[in-house]
């Protein structure tokens, strides 16, 4: 069952909300060993598929494997492999970060003395070591991506799945946070990343997935999805960017702003 | 064209207050779409501000048949604990609501004073402002004697309920640059229960014995505040002349001064910074409980919770609650009469237990939006079952040694130390049968606690109705259930409370198993459920 070559794998994965359908028919793959990037604008659906795929939204319909196991048939295999990092940094506040990545490894069962010596490690390479005996409370974003992103490493998982990672970062840190994600994929396991900042995806991904109102309208190794344009130019022309506008020089629309200075 | 531009653009834009009610209410609406249940809580509230806004206005109105000086006396006490309550309650249990926290509204292009207005508008606006409307006018049927008294009592009541409103929108206001911090927020939160405490010592006193001639009590009351704002209004209506007129320009006067007072904090609010709070660190200490369980996830989420309850407001605010209504209805008890025997100390105990169970009736709901963390790890219904044991055994900790506390103390008060050991006994029996019922409303019903100050109903907008089904839920289901070991012993068999402990762990571990099954089919529901707002 393991020896699937795709790290994830979503069959016509759907979901709506009330009327609203936030993902429509949704065909993820992921190689494994891959550095993929989920991309779209706001609202395309990222965000739900992500949650149907860790386990933490129930799809209405479809089907989702990781490493060859159903997310929904087989939890306690596939829970064991992944590291989840979900959007809005939602964390247990009151609890100090070396107390925070504590508790994650005691719930999966890793060995107290084994956690202990991972923690320290991990919050050395994250910079944390000075905050880590401060409530996750008054961290700052960064300190929280970081923190965050170390409670999902901490079992060593096979597939990564992060949020937005980058959002709000400052540079400092979020080179950090590539640093260590690099490692792991070099290591042969699989990151799946969200993200609308583009040059950052260009730069560490080799396998793309560009999703729009609830579809993935492109998927693929980035050089072939970006057939030579930027990655950036091919997703502006992918999502369809420009149809319903009146060009970029502005045109008809948005006359009035700029027009009086006073 | 120009001229159109630059008048939208330099003049503060003409917005009235109708605008902040129609905000209030689509924010109400919001709340509410496509969510059923949601929409049957407040359908609930609305039907209870109806039977409340009903039955207060016909009391009140039936203040008539009382004697004068009476009907007087009860609406002065009454107008007082209006202005009182309101001005307490919106900070205690709704916080600050979207539409009314300043800092949401700095940069729209509004005077103060039209803020001021809007944001009052809105202040109106709700099921419970017009129910108190309601109830309040009963006054003018219920005290005035003449037609003065009613025409000064129609200007009285608005003006009680305008004073009711700025009053209580100065405090939340001047409170909003201290709600923006996290420790401003902590205090708050914990000192919330002080004044729940407060609000219990005239009910102690009028207990402590003094009570002989409840209209001499309720005179005395009345006579000092009389002299209050609200007392002002309620002895205009009453005496309908000259004096109660003088009376209502002093109460106008006072409610302008208010509301400018409220226009200046305000203005100080909308440009107050937030203040950052500089994290201390805190001790890395491993924990009693830590050092007797063995390594693994029931360490892990009892260690976590007890953590939870020292450090999370919220945890400290249920805590307290628990001991402070435990012990204000333990001392009532046990000044009551026609009670005796085993009752004076298991009644109180058992209250005890019933108070902290509680608190697990919602057990996921402190974890909120962190709950996908445990989420992502438990893959089998046992899993759910030992997270549940770890909470529940975090709240063991805590409340078995309290429980024992209270039985010697209400045994020591009764006079008789030998029931201590059956009020313990029993306690712990009812603890565990609650904790057993909690664990299954926990994944049933659960709801989501706001982080944002919030004492009473614990639930965000919207969540109010599933809140009350919980708590409601865990209390019968758990009061029914404890029934078969708490009322021999009530009733003076004090060797059935042996069986009360193995009875209670069998109800809990009877509901934990079947709280993991339900909790762990039903998980992304659970987390979505507990995930909302704040």
């Amino acid at each position: 069952m393991t020896d699937s070559a795709e790290a994830v794998r979503t069959h016509q994965l759907f979901k709506r909300f009330g009327q609203q359908v936030a993902v429509g028919g949704v065909d993820l793959i992921v190689p494994r060993g891959s550095f993929a990037g989920l991309v779209g604008p706001n609202g395309a659906g990222k965000t739900t598929t992500l949650s149907m795929v860790t386990g933490l939204l129930r799809p209405d319909g479809g089907t989702i494997h990781i490493d060859g196991l159903d997310v929904w048939r087989d939890p306690v295999q596939v829970k064991a492999r992944i590291g989840v990092l979900p959007e809005g940094l939602r964390l247990f506040e009151r609890l100090s970060g070396r107390e925070l990545l504590s508790y994650n490894g005691q719930l999966r069962g890793i060995p107290k003395a084994e956690v202990e010596h991972r923690a320290e490690e991990l919050l050395r390479v994250m910079d944390l070591t000075e905050s880590a005996d401060k409530l996750v409370v008054d961290y700052s974003t960064g300190m929280r991506k970081k923190i965050g992103l170390a409670a999902a490493l901490l079992h060593n998982p096979r597939v990564l799945f992060l949020d937005e990672p980058f959002e709000g970062v400052d540079p400092v840190s979020a080179n950090t946070l590539t640093e260590v994600l690099r490692r792991y994929t070099h290591s042969g396991a699989t990151v799946v990343f969200s993200s609308h900042v583009m040059d950052l995806v260009e730069r560490l991904c080799d396998w793309v997935s560009v999703m729009s109102r609830g579809q993935i309208v492109a998927q693929g190794p980035l050089d072939q999805v970006r057939a030579g344009r930027s990655l950036n130019e091919a997703f502006l022309g992918l999502v369809g960017a420009g149809e319903h506008g009146h060009g970029t020089d502005g045109g008809e629309g948005l006359s009035w702003l700029g027009a009086t200075s006073a | 064209m120009a001229g159109r531009d630059l008048g939208v653009t330099e003049r503060a834009a003409r917005v009235g207050p109708l605008l902040f009610v129609r905000l209030k209410l689509r924010l109400v609406a919001g709340n509410l779409r496509g969510n059923g249940v949601r929409v049957a809580g407040f359908v609930f509230t609305v039907i209870a501000a109806l039977v409340v806004a009903g039955l207060g206005f016909l009391g009140v109105s039936a203040l008539r048949f009382a004697p004068a000086q009476i009907a007087a006396d009860v609406g002065i006490v009454l107008f007082t604990v209006f202005l009182v309550s309101w001005a307490i309650v919106p900070l205690l249990a709704f916080g600050l609501d979207d539409t009314l926290d300043p800092s949401r509204l700095a940069l729209l292009p509004l005077r103060t004073g039209q803020l001021a207005t809007g944001m009052f508008a809105a202040s109106i606006t709700g099921v419970w402002p017009i129910s108190a409307l309601v109830v309040m006018s009963g006054a003018v049927f219920g005290i005035a004697t003449g037609l003065g008294g009613v025409l000064l009592g129609i200007v009285a009541v608005l003006l009680e309920f305008a004073l009711c409103i700025v009053t209580s929108r100065l405090i939340t206001t001047s409170m909003s640059g201290v709600m923006r911090t996290r420790r401003g927020r902590d205090v708050l939160a914990v000192s919330v229960v002080l004044f729940a405490l407060a609000g219990q010592i005239p009910n102690l006193v009028l207990n402590g014995g003094f009570s002989t001639d409840p209209a001499r009590t309720l005179h005395a009351m009345a006579s000092v505040l009389r002299w209050t704002p609200p007392g002002l209004a309620a002895h205009a209506i009453a005496d309908g002349g000259l004096v109660g007129l003088a009376e209502l320009v002093v109460l106008a006067v006072l409610v302008l001064v208010i509301g400018r007072l409220w226009i200046a904090a305000l203005n100080r609010a909308l440009v107050t910074p937030d203040a950052s709070t500089q994290g201390a660190s805190v001790r890395n200490s491993r924990g009693l409980l830590a050092r007797f369980l063995p390594d693994g996830q029931l360490a892990a989420v009892a260690t976590k919770e007890l953590k939870y309850a020292r450090r999370d407001p919220r945890g400290r605010v249920l805590w307290f609650t628990s001991l402070a209504v435990t012990g204000v209805m333990a001392f009532s008890l046990s000044r009551g009469d026609g009670v005796g025997g085993p009752g004076l100390v298991v009644g109180p105990a058992c209250l005890g237990a019933v108070m902290i169970a509680l608190q697990s009736a919602n057990s996921f709901g402190i974890d909120g939006r962190s709950l996908w963390m445990n989420a992502v790890t438990y893959g089998t219904g046992r899993e759910w079952r030992i997270d549940l044991t770890g909470r529940h055994l975090a709240v063991a900790t805590i409340g078995a040694p309290l429980l024992a506390v209270l039985a010697v103390a209400a045994s020591l008060l009764a006079g008789d130390l030998a029931l201590a050991v059956p009020g313990a006994l029993t306690a712990w029996g009812v603890l565990g049968v609650g904790l057993g019922i909690g664990a299954v409303t926990s994944v049933l019903v659960p709801y989501s606690v706001p982080d944002r100050l919030n004492a009473f109903t614990g639930a965000v907008p919207g969540q109010g109705g599933i809140a009350f089904v919980a708590s409601f839920g865990a209390m019968i289901g758990g009061g029914l259930l404890a029934l078969p070991v708490a009322l021999p012993v009530l009733l003076g068999a004090t060797w059935v409370s042996v069986l009360a402990v193995p009875y209670g762990l069998l109800i809990s571990w009877a509901g934990r198993r079947l709280a993991g099954n339900i909790g762990f089919r039903r998980y992304p529901e659970l987390v979505g459920a507990v995930s909302q707002g704040g």
